[in-house]
């Protein structure tokens, strides 16, 4: 074992040059130094804070998030860049190892947390100070379990998803006089259907591992309830019965035509979301931060973002996903994203601002609540329906309020027990659920893999 | 380096070092003094340091740490890595994916070059020849060389999707039987990469037998043509083996290419679907971004850089054993 020095971390210097030359070349720095947060008025504090992160995925939004915060503060300059989730590791890591990291950065439960940990700062005593000594019970649960790592509270959590429903465009469904599928057997029918009229049925893009598993796990929650869960923390095997079954029903998804042939080469974003909101297909796997796209505003700049030329909003609706194994799939979702202020920052006070007033105030996570992405993580505010301009009230609003207050129950985490090695590693989920997709796995075998990457990945099995 | 060296002190009029240091003494020269005879250090030196620093302070040693982080069990942050030796390097000679991508690695060469061998060399006959509008071919042919595969990459992935373009055209003229999920599927994957490959770099190739055709001896050629030679005749008897340089300067930088594929396979087919078109640069991605085992990134990162200097040294021997036959 070799043991280094952290004061000096010259490998840790040197790996940063290797690896990243460029992005620390890039990274932001350098602003003024204030005190701490804690004792000072708003008006007292200032700065420049660089805020790194992958929501809001329209800038335009962050920039209005920040024009709202300097109403409050104005004495503080917070500049956002966007960086796609796809990146995000191949641009935090390097900035954070060399010390030229963000004020503030996003993070999500599970690898993420994992992995900066030690490079987020304790946020308990922010959100303590923000909402008193109670603040836990303030918060949305799995905004605090999802981001505490050992102990310490590394992210303020600033809003929610869920996933395990599917969406669909209703025009297309009345048009072809059908209803959408509850059973497998009704989903392969309509599948049918929508094919023998030229239009598609369901898309998904299965070229990486994030969606995949979202309707993996759904299927898992359908075959034997909460078994997804309990293999994810070692409290079941994947090499579980459930789990073949639930792999086997993947490959009837492909086999029996519910699946596009091709979609192992389908990335979600954007290649599934544009086909499914340019009208190409029916119906897609997206979670609660679709909602964004039931109202006017949301669904003509995704329309816009898809390529569509003069873009006209039309309803979209969440359905439960369909009963494939034999009882309800529930939903499972965690923090969307968290605000880490950056141990090295030199900006502190100025960050932790931010992001308190982002995640705890009422004014912050209103404006995250109405954006219809996140759900808040703050317990006491509701998005406000009303202003949202949803593209059809009457037949939206309801299946749309109903979605939200269905993940209020919402037990089983998404993301935050799986490993990068478990989901993206050899033999993780990608690879199964890919090998038998292509048929070059049984579910028999993909499971085996499946129970030795986690055994390799550090889950301890009971 | 020391016969140059030698050479350009000779031409100079270099002096005994005894009175050589003496003179610059007495001219205050900032040559530095060699201690011994045989240290004679370059006049030149200070000219190149700046890019000797650079050289060795950047490529060589990050080559030599990545070499020690190859010995390492690592994510890249943790202040203390786990020493494990060879370990790395013994795990990858059983990994199937590594092999995989040596596998994927060999074939994207072999017809990728052959393909690209053939073509540039048909374009460059072709357009030594009398034909009319010879410059517009050439910038049609050359103009994918320059367009960065960051750009053409979202353009294939349309093209060849399931409802893309290029289905569309095969079932437009009657051959719809034919369509496939071209990048969807382990089994076209691959060879759509080689194609978007062939189709990019065939004009570099075209560009360099070109340029080496111009170099044939003209009465060689009429020669050949007096004593009753044909096209075909010509091109495999003249032609062809008075280019073969520029074939092996090709085959060195396709073998090389080939070794450090990354921007397309990531970028059309993110290394799938179910790792069908891994590679060595994909691989590396994925170990040390997604997964991070920069311990085991690095010793890929290692093993292809062996290999690359490896098929150079043979690449460069069978040339001068060529060469001296």
């Amino acid at each position: 074992m070799i043991r280094l020095s952290r004061s000096k971390s010259p490998r840790r210097t040197v790996a940063a040059l290797c690896f990243s030359m460029p992005l620390m070349v890039s990274a932001q720095a350098g602003a003024t130094p204030v005190h701490s947060a804690t004792t000072e008025r708003a008006g007292s504090i200032s700065g420049t804070v660089s805020w790194w992160g992958w929501t809001p995925t329209d800038s335009a939004e962050a920039t209005a998030e920040i024009a709202a915060f300097n109403k409050v503060y104005p004495n503080i300059k917070v500049k956002f860049k966007l960086i796609t989730i796809a990146n995000w590791v191949t641009a935090l890591r390097p900035a954070l190892v060399s010390g030229q990291g963000p004020d503030l950065f996003e993070l999500q439960p599970g690898a993420y947390v994992t992995e900066f940990n030690s490079f987020a700062r304790n946020m308990a005593p922010i959100a303590a100070q923000a909402l008193g000594s109670d603040w836990r019970s303030k918060i949305a649960p799995s905004g605090i379990s999802g981001f505490t790592y050992n102990g310490k509270l590394t992210a303020l959590s600033v809003g929610s998803v869920y996933a395990g429903t599917l969406w669909v465009n209703v025009e297309l469904f009345k048009e072809y006089h059908l209803s959408p599928p509850t059973t497998l057997a009704q989903w392969v029918k309509v599948c049918k259907a929508f094919k023998s009229h030229g239009v598609g049925c369901f898309v998904q893009g299965n070229e990486t591992e994030g969606f995949l598993q979202d309707t993996l796990q759904s299927i898992a929650n359908s075959v034997q309830p909460g078994l997804w869960t309990k293999a994810s923390r070692g409290d079941a095997k994947w090499t579980s019965p459930g789990i073949v079954k639930t792999l086997t029903i993947w490959k009837r998804l492909f086999s029996d035509g519910i699946m596009e042939s091709g979609s192992l080469g389908v990335q979600q974003y954007p290649d599934a979301n544009n086909e499914f909101l340019t009208g190409k297909y029916a119906m897609i796997m997206m979670g609660t931060w679709y909602t964004a796209n039931v109202t006017k505003n949301g669904m003509t700049s995704a329309l816009q973002a898809a390529g569509v030329s003069n873009p006209k909003p039309f309803p979209i609706l969440p359905i439960a996903f369909p009963n494939v194994g034999g009882h309800p799939s529930a939903m499972y979702g965690d923090a969307d994203y968290g605000l880490a202020v950056y141990t090295k920052s030199k900006n502190t006070a100025a960050a932790e601002t931010f992001a308190k007033w982002l995640a705890t105030s009422s004014a912050g996570q209103q404006y995250v609540a109405n954006q219809l992405e996140d759900l808040p993580s703050l317990k006491s505010v509701t998005p406000n329906y009303a202003a949202a301009g949803i593209v059809d009230p009457a037949l939206q609003l309801g299946p749309v309020k109903k979605l939200a207050a269905t993940v209020g129950n919402v037990t089983e985490p998404r993301e935050s027990l799986l490993s990068s090695a478990m989901q993206n590693g050899s033999g993780g989920i990608l690879s199964a659920a890919q090998g038998v997709a292509t048929g070059s796995e049984t579910p028999q075998a993909a499971a085996k893999a499946l129970q030795a990457a986690a055994v390799a990945s550090g889950v301890k099995f009971k | 380096m020391a016969t140059v060296h030698q050479g350009l002190g000779n031409r100079a009029g270099e002096a005994p070092a005894s009175s050589a240091s003496a003179n610059s003494r007495r001219a205050g020269s900032v040559v530095a003094h060699p201690r011994r005879s045989g240290l004679k250090l370059a006049p030149g030196l200070p000219w190149i340091l700046p890019a000797l620093v650079l050289c060795v302070g950047l490529i060589y040693y990050c080559i030599g740490y990545t070499g020690l982080i190859s010995t390492w069990k690592w994510d890249g942050i943790s202040p203390n890595p786990q020493h494990v030796g060879f370990g790395n390097y013994t795990e990858l000679l059983h990994d199937p994916l590594f092999w995989g991508a040596v596998r994927h690695t060999v074939v994207f060469f072999a017809v990728t070059f052959t393909v690209q061998t053939f073509l540039g060399l048909t374009f460059a006959v072709l357009l030594h020849s009398r034909i009319r509008l010879a410059v517009v071919y050439k910038v049609i042919i050359f103009i994918p060389v320059v367009l960065a595969p960051a750009i053409m990459a979202p353009v294939f992935r349309a093209m060849l999707a399931p409802g893309g373009q290029f289905n569309q055209v095969l079932h437009d003229v009657g051959l719809g039987s034919l369509a496939q999920p071209w990048i969807g599927q382990p089994s076209t994957a691959l060879p759509a990469l080689m194609a978007i490959t062939v189709w990019q770099f065939t004009g570099f190739t075209f560009v360099l037998y070109y340029a080496a055709m111009s170099q044939i001896d003209q009465s060689v050629l009429e020669a050949a043509r007096l004593d009753g030679a044909g096209n075909l005749r010509v091109i495999t008897s003249i032609v062809w083996p008075s280019v073969a340089g520029t074939t092996f300067a090709l085959a060195t930088l396709s073998v090389i290419g080939a070794l450090k594929t990354f921007d397309i396979p990531w970028l059309v087919t993110a290394a799938g679907p179910n790792y069908a078109t891994n590679f060595f640069g994909t691989y590396i991605y994925q170990e040390i971004i997604q997964l991070d085992n920069v311990g085991y990134g690095a010793a890929l990162s290692i093993l292809l850089l062996v290999t690359a200097v490896v098929f150079g040294v043979v690449l460069q021997l069978w040339r001068r054993r060529k060469a001296v036959q």
